[in-house]
């Protein structure tokens, strides 16, 4: 057997609502695939399927079945790249997982050597996972899985929190082990720049469905995927107009020893939706915490001419808001019913009256979900529901933390337009860190971008 | 000296301390720990640390003792006052001189702990740092919805939990894409030895500890 066999599949988390159903797939080995589809429409599912780890954490196989040739070993990288370790270390985590594979302790360190080195990581061995980036956290997952030389890798999401640069990185070496070491390599993506000419088929997710595209199609998929990617969009700099909202004075930003942001004078604007880009690592997250005070910082973030240490945290959390990377760390409450009801009756934005919130629910495709527990939708879902719930808040600064990742690009278009109608009548001061460019050109009146230490304005993205 | 007897002497030093009344003993026990935390090059300011931390329980338990005990035993009272500093000392002896992980590795390999149980436990000690984020990040999540959290909210306990539950979950995934497998069997990279040194420490410092609590004054 040359291939993984998925038969007439059936999977569901709870009964009634099947996440994959009668799905029939044939996925060759020594090959490149991916998954494609919508934020929830079960790429994941199928991943963790594939990996054994379902139904094992959860769910039930209603029917059909999954079997993968004899003998192939099969490790999952998983989308929260903080969340893949169990030790302190890279050098620590890849001696327990060979520990685990009973390799004898003569023939670690040299397998220890190659992962690392093959993943550019040699400089970070000893360094603690804990203080890394997430783009260092996913090289680190990945030297995990080359040393461990499974046959299968499954990497579910291994970019949505990632630049570009070290996706590049990534998927270059990735291709190194389909080719040079024939490994089987499943990818899940919503975003397919990038992969022209390496994945040899795209399986598309849709409607609790999955199938595999023609040849035509994937290559029209990822042809389009690459033009959009390569697009340059235009912006103005600041101008003399520009009011001030957020200033950094002599405020220098470390993670560890290392200085990530060092601004002697630098300032976001009023009512603009502001950009911030940079390499993974370089601190863009870090500069969030900051602001809102959740690190330590030195020098003075000053909020609208008052230093912003002076203010109360109570009313201040008034003032700026912060729209986590991690849908789940915004919610409040169990259902989504709930939520919306808090910030309904807590929220200052007066766009969201009944009318405009019942529309915007629908906009998002959350309408029909109110009595789910938010603990239990799809990353997507979760996703629109937390920047929802954000807006109606209406602090006049928000601080966006890859507000779109996971996405797909019908969702973020619906996100964009809910957020400048919103704009329209309750203007917003917005600083949005994102990879993803590519639907963005409505919405970015600035863009900022943090490297070497520094944070300037720049006129194209 | 081996990690794990490390810990079991410490134990075993703590147990006996709290069921005997002798002011010799602690005292012996706070030199020794003292001097081999000096060995090992611990610091200056830890150390004023380590003398500072446990004064203010040590004064109160003196005084209440003292003071205002029927029998105003200063003797006991003394007693109790180096007991605190018998498990300070012994317990910085072990986290001073030994890394978690270097304790894990010696528990699954010398004491035949259950590797589950071993690493788990490790991995629960790495995610501490993430453990403080979430409480403040919880925090904020709450003031910029218009609610505060204080330390007594339940919905601050709630998230925390939750969040302990997925971690726990996402932890056992990631440990078990990693290549563990609960009970099957595992080969070491660094092999914490077991000498007949360590036993003999062992062996000797528990007799020698029963010597000064029963033999002398």
């Amino acid at each position: 057997m040359n291939h993984l066999a998925i038969d007439n599949l059936t999977f569901a988390y709870t009964p009634k609502h099947p996440t994959l159903k009668d799905v029939a797939l044939r996925i060759p080995v020594d090959s490149w695939t991916l998954f494609y589809g919508a934020s929830g429409s079960g790429k994941s599912t199928l991943m963790r399927l594939l990996a054994g780890l379902l139904p094992k954490y959860g769910g039930r196989i209603l029917q059909g079945s999954i079997e993968l040739p004899n003998g192939l070993t099969v490790a999952m990288m998983f989308q929260d790249p903080g969340m893949q370790f169990a030790l302190d270390t890279p050098q620590h985590e890849l001696e327990f997982a060979l520990e685990n594979l009973q390799l004898p302790a003569s023939e670690m360190p040299a397998r220890i050597e190659h992962a690392l080195k093959f993943c550019g990581i040699e400089h970070l061995r000893d360094r603690q996972l804990a203080t890394m980036s997430g783009g260092e956290q996913q090289r680190a997952a990945l030297a995990v899985l080359v040393a461990m030389d499974t046959d299968i890798l499954l990497l579910d999401e291994p970019f949505a929190s990632i630049d570009n640069h070290n996706r590049t990185l990534l998927i270059q070496q990735l291709t190194l082990l389909q080719q040079k070491y024939h490994k089987t390599i499943i990818v899940a993506d919503h975003d397919l720049h990038g992969y022209r000419g390496l994945a040899k088929q795209i399986i598309h997710f849709e409607n609790q469905r999955a199938q595999l595209l023609d040849a035509a199609a994937s290559d029209a998929l990822l042809q389009s995927a690459d033009q959009l990617a390569a697009t340059v969009h235009h912006v103005k700099l600041p101008t003399a107009s520009d009011q001030p909202i957020l200033t950094l004075k002599k405020v220098v930003i470390e993670h560890g020893n290392q200085k990530l942001i060092m601004a002697n004078d630098f300032s976001f604007f009023k009512n603009q939706a502001t950009l911030l880009t940079g390499a993974t690592g370089t601190g863009k997250s870090s500069l969030f915490k900051a602001i809102t005070h959740l690190a330590a910082y030195q020098g003075t973030i000053v909020y609208n001419d008052q230093d912003s240490q002076k203010i109360k945290p109570r009313r201040y959390a008034q003032q700026v808001g912060y729209v986590f990377q991690h849908a789940v760390d915004q919610f409040l409450s169990v259902t989504v019913k709930e939520e919306l009801a808090l910030s309904l009756k807590k929220g200052r934005n007066p766009y969201f009256d009944e009318d405009h919130l019942a529309a915007a629910l629908k906009l998002l495709d959350l309408n029909k979900l109110q009595d789910r527990v938010v603990y239990s939708l799809s990353g997507g879902q979760q996703k629109k529901l937390q920047l929802l719930l954000m807006l109606m808040m209406g602090q006049p600064v928000l601080l966006l933390d890859e507000p779109f990742s996971g996405l797909d690009l019908h969702s973020l278009h619906n996100v964009v337009d809910l957020i400048k109608a919103s704009q329209k009548v309750y203007p917003q001061t917005m600083i949005i860190i994102s990879h993803q460019l590519e639907g963005l050109e409505k919405l970015i009146d600035r863009h900022v971008k943090l490297a070497d230490c520094q944070l300037s304005y720049r006129e194209e993205f | 000296m081996n990690p794990s007897f490390k810990l079991l002497l410490v134990l075993i030093i703590a147990l006996e301390v709290s069921f005997t009344r002798h002011l010799t003993i602690n005292l012996v026990l706070v030199a020794v720990a003292i001097i081999y935390l000096l060995t090992k090059r611990i610091r200056p300011r830890l150390f004023g640390w380590l003398f500072l931390m446990p004064l203010f329980p040590a004064v109160a338990v003196f005084i209440t003792i003292a003071w205002f005990s029927p029998g105003h035993d200063y003797f006991y009272a003394w007693v109790l006052f180096s007991r605190i500093y018998v498990y300070v000392f012994t317990g910085a002896a072990i986290t001073q001189t030994t890394s978690p992980l270097e304790l894990t590795r010696s528990l699954e390999q010398n004491l035949h702990l259950p590797s589950k149980f071993a690493y788990g436990t490790l991995a629960a000690v790495n995610l501490i740092p993430r453990i403080k984020m979430a409480v403040k990040t919880i925090r904020a999540a709450g003031q910029m919805r218009g609610i505060n959290l204080s330390w007594l909210s339940p919905t601050l306990y709630f998230k925390a939990i939750l969040h302990a539950i997925t971690w726990s979950d996402q932890l056992a995934q990631a440990m078990e894409s990693h290549g563990y497998v609960e009970d099957r069997a595992r080969t070491s990279v660094h092999q914490i030895t077991l000498t007949a040194r360590d036993w003999s420490i062992l062996i000797i410092s528990i007799i020698l500890i029963q010597i000064i609590t029963f033999a002398l004054p």
